[in-house]
């Protein structure tokens, strides 16, 4: 991720900068808001960035492909590291031990912790996509042959409802799904079903049973509201804007992945409309959630760029496969290739992307954690955290 | 090229199974068939095989031994191309009810092997220049049929793993259904190979601990989860698949059925899905429950389970292509392993606090003492992953251990209590830490690594007067741990000393001190290892400081009641015959008796709880009061006798006092005034 140690190299020199100035107490204050105002104005542009090189197609960093969320969970990290820049370091633990802070900041490490479950789950989803992968990956194999026979078309079919099936599964339950599947199934005999069953189930994912992604999602949603008046201008505001955007990552990659029950994911949070550095987020915000709506009634495993499209090509070959005759004419041939081709690509994505972003993912998780015992710690030296044990 | 035709030698050396190129080779095959026995090193077979494959080798051959199919009856002249596409076509379950109804596998063994066979004698038929889309749909048909195959052999030996037989010391290396497996040979010979197999799959150093205790839940025991017929099968089978690139298929099928088996048996362990957030909402109580189940069913998981089924996937898998085995083993327990671990990750990072150390020191005992297996179960790059995170939930909880005692330092140095303890005996705290410190001791194997630096004292903290004190330089030799066991007792006196001056009665606050700091010097040295910890130094530092205390203690209280006794001021000069003035003399008595009285009267009720220290006290006291009195009374009682009601001033003699001094510190309240033994 040469893009994230770019990032953190240019903050870094700003936390020496800003130990020396602490030192003299004199001008910090000026210092202070002028760190609090760097500190917005980055993850405005940081967002603004993000949402400007977004494509509408898969040449670019099309809105949640796997290379967007890349770059979005990358933007987190340097958001988040800048953050404890501003706020913990060289700070005397007094200093956001008091009102406001000291209810604002266990609430945000509140959050902390709910995204931790989070993570877990969407690198569970991320398994998931993996074995999409594998499906396709039978659906390239079989049918980027030539001659194309019936027992590839057959082969690929299999694949392809497989792959269907366990796109669909989520909230449709498997009802389509498997109907779906026996129809194409070869045989049934006395284990009926297993087939389709089994392909589904290896899509299941191990987060606690009574564990609702969007529950949690909405969970850290709660208390989040923008400091007023004289708050809006301290140490308060860098906690709402790290908050955010914590909330905001975790339920992008929620929408995005599959991930445990997500009923009522697409209510929108309120984010603040004045504040400039919400803008581009509020326009990510904005697309995702007409996404979210158009895929919603369907019933959908998410709305990951590339699951979409595989979903698209998967319904177009599957139409192919079904009206196969041998020997199959040269202009369905022709288009079956191309498809297959861009099917071939998107597994070529995924083989690319999935493990760096687990990867991520989960240096996510060591962050978070780290910072959160980090104010943890200096908190519990103040003495004053009140609120219950998280 | 080089490595397909490697295969198939193996498959000709190996696989009781006839393949079609034992069937198109020269050489004759009663060659080949003849040496059936685990010495199967004929020097043909061995000599072309590289060394990185004769490990496999070795092992398959001995598995070869458990299960010897009959041979020479499948051992046809051919099987020519049109007879392989009917077979084919005749178990195509598209085309009969008949087909469609009935497993190949779990029938005729004949028709099984013939089966192969037929598959084999398509799959070489492709090869050739035309192929025909007859031949070419024929092996498409077949590997539907084979995953349906290779499906329905998982799931009839999906028995879940039973924890409870694997609790038991008795356990042995058969399955249980290894003893209805019809085509097993004797027991002696299977004990043998299972052993041997062990150690194959320990090889990288783990296997000589392996083969000495692997009936212990101390270290790696594998059991096997599909018996070997079935086995045997599986591999024919995946060859097949794999060979005609229905490698992902395979990976599919059996990633499904076995992931679906591990979960039934992580229900069997109690193994209880829990979310960080939900671990964060549990009381810790409960927590340590969990821990101490955590810990056995980790144990169970990774060393049977996970082990298990790795070998499983080595078994069938290995040598059929690359790390087939290792994606398959990944695709069967990435998912568990990852829940597994996650509670322990959950635990890690809960809030720190002094009552979850020891808890959090024995998970991370149980895992720093499982890594090793873990690596050795987790070796691929695959499973990279879980090697990764569990090394991080140990440092983490390594961690946690270190933040922990430093936020015990932090909460033993401000601990608020201002109520002094009544009477003047142990203040709980000192209990609570010194019972902490000793279970500290406990653990010190582990806590020595773990505390790698020494307590930021002295020099930093120079300017607090809020800190005590503690030059390091006096423990130069002295382990870090060590250092913070001695840097928290000091802490704990520090604290004691700003209780004790709660006490309006100075006395009563030496006394305090005396016996806090006693009870911490009997409790170090009641602790052959806390005693090495702290050292003798630093012991005798602390019994002058309680002696100290006693010393002030009985300044404070007795130079002022000594102080009636003395003779200065009780002379008079030129006056009457004696030089003593009786009307002093009476008020030094009175005086004494009052003081005496009071002395007697509150400190009855304060508190000395260890006897010896309490008797050797009053010894002191009376070594100088009795002393004192007699002679007083010696020198005066003639001239209080004299006079009139000398029982009003000397009230007490000397065996009085004597006993009265019994009464110290006991902590009752004497009922009636100081009795007088005279009357």
């Amino acid at each position: 991720m040469p893009a994230t140690t770019e990032n953190q190299g240019s903050f870094l020199g700003r936390i020496s900068i800003r130990r020396n100035q602490v030192m003299s107490m004199d001008g910090t204050h000026d210092q202070e808001m002028e760190d609090l105002e760097l500190f917005q104005k980055h993850v405005g542009d940081r967002f603004s960035e993000l949402l400007s090189t977004t494509t509408e197609d898969s040449s670019g960093d099309a809105l949640l492909s796997i290379s967007w969320l890349r770059r979005l969970l990358d933007e987190f990290l340097c958001c988040e590291a800048e953050f404890k820049a501003v706020v913990l370091m060289g700070r005397d633990p007094s200093q956001i031990a008091k009102p406001p802070l000291d209810k604002l900041l266990p609430e945000l490490l509140d959050r902390v912790v709910k995204s931790l479950d989070v993570c877990n789950a969407v690198a569970l989803g991320l398994d998931a996509v993996k074995n999409l992968q594998r499906l396709a990956e039978i659906v390239v194999a079989a049918l980027d042959v030539t001659p194309l026979g019936d027992g590839q078309v057959r082969r690929a079919k299999k694949a392809l409802s497989a792959l269907i099936a366990a796109m669909l599964y989520e909230d449709n339950a498997n009802a389509k799904g498997t109907e779906r599947n026996r129809s194409f199934g070869r045989r049934t005999g006395n284990n009926s079903g297993a087939n389709s069953k089994d392909r589904v189930r290896s899509l299941s994912w191990t987060m606690a049973r009574n564990w609702s992604a969007s529950k949690q999602i909405h969970a850290m949603m709660s208390n989040l509201a923008a400091p007023r008046g004289a708050e809006s201008s301290g140490l308060a505001q860098p906690v709402y804007i790290m908050s955010t955007v914590l909330v905001f990552v975790m339920w992008a990659l929620v929408a995005a992945v599959p991930c445990q029950e997500r009923n009522g994911l697409g209510t929108h949070f309120p984010l603040p409309r004045q504040l400039s550095w919400a803008q581009p987020m509020i326009g990510l915000q904005e697309k995702i959630a007409e996404e979210w709506k158009k895929k919603e009634k369907k019933g959908n495993v998410g709305l990951l760029e590339e699951m979409q499209r595989m979903e698209k090509l998967g319904q177009s070959l599957i139409d192919f496969a079904e009206s196969f005759q041998f020997p199959p004419e040269t202009e369905r041939l022709d288009e079956m290739k191309k498809n297959v081709e861009e099917f071939a690509e998107i597994c070529k994505k995924m083989d690319e992307g999935l493990e760096p972003m687990q990867q991520q993912i989960r240096e996510v998780f060591h962050r978070v954690v780290r910072s959160r015992t980090e104010f943890l710690v200096v908190l519990d030296q103040a003495g004053k955290l009140s609120a219950p044990a998280v | 090229m080089e490595r397909r035709s490697e295969t198939l030698l193996i498959t000709i050396t190996t696989q009781t199974q006839v393949s079609s190129f034992l069937l198109v080779s020269s050489f004759h095959i009663s060659h080949f068939l003849l040496p059936q026995t685990p010495t199967f090193s004929t020097p043909f077979s061995f000599s072309i095989i590289r060394t990185k494959q004769i490990s496999f080798f070795f092992f398959f051959s001995l598995s070869l031994s458990l299960c010897l199919r009959p041979l020479i009856t499948f051992m046809m002249e051919s099987l020519p191309l049109e007879t392989a596409e009917k077979i084919i076509l005749r178990w195509d379950s598209t085309a009969s009810e008949d087909a469609r109804d009935k497993m190949i596998f779990s029938g005729d063994r004949d028709e099984s092997d013939l089966y192969l066979q037929a598959v084999d004698e398509i799959q070489r038929s492709l090869s050739s220049v035309s192929v025909s889309e007859k031949v070419n749909s024929a092996i498409q048909i077949a590997m539907a049929r084979l995953e349906d195959e290779f499906r329905n052999i998982l799931i009839s030996h999906t028995n879940p793993f039973d924890p409870t037989t694997e609790d038991e010391a008795s356990l042995t290396l058969d399955p249980p259904s290894s003893s209805s497996s019809p085509k097993h040979p004797d027991n002696d010979e299977n004990d043998e190979v299972s052993q041997t197999s062990l150690l194959r799959f320990n090889s990288d150093g783990a296997a000589s601990s392996v083969t000495g205790s692997y009936r212990s839940t101390s270290s790696i025991r594998e059991i096997d989860l599909i018996p070997c017929d079935a086995v045997y099968d599986l591999r024919c089978i995946a060859e097949r698949m794999v060979s005609s690139g229905y490698l992902r298929e395979c990976i599919q099928v059996y990633g499904s059925v076995r992931k679906s088996s591990v979960d039934a048996s992580f229900r069997k362990l109690g193994i209880e899905k829990l979310s960080i957030g939900d671990v964060q909402r549990l009381q810790w109580e409960q927590l340590e429950n969990k821990i101490r189940r955590w810990i056995r069913a980790a144990k169970v998981c990774v060393r049977t389970l996970f082990a298990s089924e790795k070998k499983l996937c080595e078994q069938i898998f290995d040598g059929v292509g690359t790390s087939i085995d290792d994606a398959c083993f990944m695709e069967t327990v990435k998912g568990p392993a990852i829940q597994l671990f996650n509670f322990a990750e959950a635990i890690s990072i809960s809030r720190r606090s002094p009552e979850k150390l020891f808890k959090i020191l024995d998970l991370h005992d149980a895992l720093t003492e499982l890594m090793p297996d873990i690596d050795v179960v987790f070796d691929s790059k695959s499973s990279e992953s879980i090697r990764v995170q569990a090394a991080e939930i140990l440092s983490r909880l390594g961690e946690a251990a270190r933040g922990i005692l430093s936020e015990f330092e932090n909460a033993v140095l401000k601990e608020p209590s201002r109520v002094p303890v009544p009477g003047g005996t142990i203040h709980p705290l000192t209990r609570y830490v010194m019972n902490y410190i000793s279970l500290i001791s406990d653990y010190k194997v582990t806590l020595n690594e773990l505390i790698v630096s020494k307590p930021s004292t002295g020099s930093r903290y120079s300017g607090d007067p809020g800190i005590p004190d503690l030059d390091l330089s006096e423990f130069e030799e002295k382990t870090p741990l060590d250092v913070h066991l001695i840097w928290i007792i000091v802490i704990l006196q520090f604290n004691l000393d700003g209780k004790s001056k709660h006490y309006k009665d100075a006395s009563l606050a030496h006394l305090f001190v005396m016996n806090n700091v006693h009870y911490i010097v009997q409790k170090v040295r009641g602790s052959p290892e806390l005693r090495e910890m702290i050292g003798d130094d630093y012991l005798k530092k602390l019994t002058g400081k309680f002696r100290q205390a006693a010393t002030s203690y009985q300044r404070a209280t007795w130079v002022r009641v000594l102080y009636c006794l003395r003779d200065e001021g009780l002379h008079v000069s030129g006056g009457f015959s004696s030089g003593v003035s009786r009307n002093a003399l009476r008020e030094r008595f009175k005086a004494f008796n009052a003081m005496f009285e009071e002395v007697h009267r509150t400190q009855a009720v304060w508190l000395i709880p260890d006897s010896q220290l309490r008797e050797e006290l009053r010894i002191s006291i009376s070594e100088k009061l009795i002393p004192a009195y007699r002679s007083f009374l010696g020198r005066f009682r003639s001239h209080i006798e004299s006079g009139r009601h000398p029982e009003n001033y000397i009230k007490y003699n000397v065996e009085d006092l004597e006993d009265a001094v019994l009464d110290f510190f006991e902590g009752v309240a004497v009922s009636q005034h100081l009795r007088r033994r005279s009357e």
